[in-house]
């Protein structure tokens, strides 16, 4: 555990989502934070099961093998990250879609889920259907992949669970998609990995907000929605907003989007750090809240 | 509270140096054992595999087995603590797995975390943007960046390590208590 300017500081961390997921939270005696800690982490598991694209028994699984065929019920947690996905799909026309899964798998990025048909080419998110009920069906065959938002959700989940146990600073860290709560602020390193080393690094420092990252660079691609394409080519984008799950979801719309992201950045309150291939920083959306140094 | 963000770009021309790496320490073992069998006592088991008891472990989990000491501890409330380590993207991370009494996963906690930078902050002028901004304390980075972003790092060696311990445990460990 480690020792801070603001002590009692208690940190853990744990491989979920297919990532390591650090949490930590300041102002709580020990036995607190770390019954707090737990709790956090039960939250983020309960995302990691019900959201794998891979477990068979997954709501996640159950919907791409069953709701072209009528509604079916789903944890609320997972009502919850549809309408997160289709907001921001429809925010962003469809550069974010979670609907791109079939795509992954034909590049190999996703295993291909066993005994099932491919889904319908001409797919979106307009064919999710999240009832008021909660419960979800596809208006045509179609196969989700929420690994691009899944994350974020998690984390903001496990925040609030911190904030609620009462800690004074909270910070959960899944992978480099990050939320900070309360007192005090994070620095975060961006680790672009700039094919043209070496280049500028750079550094967000944070107060009560969320900050994730996407590479057009690593072995995970991600597809512009509406193109059905890999996107980023090799850009990296970092995204400030105040929901983590915002921010997750919008990396992959500014990669896709690039200069043309502004307005959707804006409808958030988000700001954009985008790296172009040449090492060159800019950004979009609604400027930093206190001056670039 | 509201949200507040900064943007800090380090100097293309300090950036030649060497690369520095974030280390975390979460948990010591003592810790994790308290944390992930709560009231327990702990009795050590060391052991050292056999080779063929390695070859039996890399066949069932499809994982090679680099370190024959097994560090193995029975707890008194009943399963196993073991603290095993994997190598990461650049160096080693050690953590703990508890075992409940059919072998089944209990927990896992990762004790120790360290990471690559990817870029030089020891430039002393970029510090310096730093100096009174906070509550006039100098940002010391070692030990204030706490976070990266950046591609997601996959946990697959983790996920590995924890395989090879399953072996482990159904080759090794459980034919030993029965």
């Amino acid at each position: 555990m480690r020792s801070s300017s603001h002590p009692p500081l208690v940190e853990r961390c744990r491989p979920l989502l297919g990532t390591t997921v650090a949490v930590r939270v300041g102002g709580l005696p020990a036995d607190e934070a770390h019954a707090a800690i737990d709790a956090a982490f039960q939250d983020v598991g309960l995302v990691h099961r019900l959201m794998s694209f891979q477990a068979p028994g997954s709501d996640v699984s159950r919907l791409n093998h069953a709701a072209q065929d009528g509604p079916v019920a789903v944890h609320p947690r997972t009502s919850d990250v549809l309408r997160w996905a289709c907001a921001l799909a429809a925010a962003s026309d469809g550069a974010f879609d979670v609907t791109v899964a079939a795509e992954l798998v034909a590049w190999g990025t996703l295993p291909r889920p066993e005994g099932e048909r491919a889904p319908d080419p001409r797919t979106s998110w307009r064919d999710i259907e999240v009832g008021a009920d909660g419960r979800v069906r596809f208006h045509r065959r179609l196969w989700i992949d929420l690994s691009g938002i899944a994350k974020g959700y998690a984390v903001d989940l496990a925040v609030e669970r911190l904030l609620g146990r009462g800690a004074a600073q909270a910070c959960v860290n899944a992978g480099g998609d990050l939320r900070v709560a309360g007192r005090g602020c994070e620095h975060v390193l961006l680790r672009t990995d700039s094919p043209r080393a070496p280049a500028p690094a750079a550094m967000i420092e944070l107060s009560n907000g969320s900050l994730a990252s996407s590479s057009g660079r690593s072995h995970r691609r991600h597809v512009d929605g509406r193109r059905r394409r890999a996107v980023g080519g090799d850009g990296f984008v970092s995204v400030v907003a105040e929901r983590c799950v915002v921010a997750d979801g919008l990396t992959k719309a500014v990669l896709a989007l690039g200069s043309r992201s502004g307005p959707l950045l804006s409808r958030y309150g988000a700001t954009a750090y985008a790296q172009s291939r040449h090492g060159l920083w800019r950004s979009f959306g609604v400027p930093a809240t206190a001056g670039r140094a | 509270m509201t949200m507040s963000h900064r943007f800090f770009l380090l100097p293309l021309a300090a950036v030649t140096l060497s690369v520095p790496a974030q280390a975390a320490v979460y948990l010591t073992v003592e810790q994790a054992q308290a944390l992930m069998f709560p009231g327990a006592t702990f009795t050590a088991d060391v052991r050292t595999l056999t080779r063929d008891q390695v070859r039996a472990i890399e066949k069932a989990a499809d994982v090679s087995v680099r370190n024959t000491t097994l560090k193995l501890w029975r707890a008194s409330t009943g399963g196993w603590f073991i603290v095993d380590e994997v190598i990461g993207k650049h160096d080693f991370i050690p953590f703990a797995l508890a075992l409940d009494d059919e072998g089944a996963v209990k927990s896992v906690e990762i004790l120790e975390y360290r990471e690559n930078y990817g870029g030089q902050i020891r430039d002393a002028a970029w510090r310096r943007q730093f100096d009174g901004k906070r509550h006039g304390a100098r940002l010391k980075l070692e030990a204030d960046i706490q976070n990266i972003s950046g591609a997601t790092l996959s946990c697959r060696h983790v996920t590995d390590g924890i395989k090879r311990l399953l072996a482990t445990y159904a080759l090794v460990i459980a034919p030993a208590a029965r």
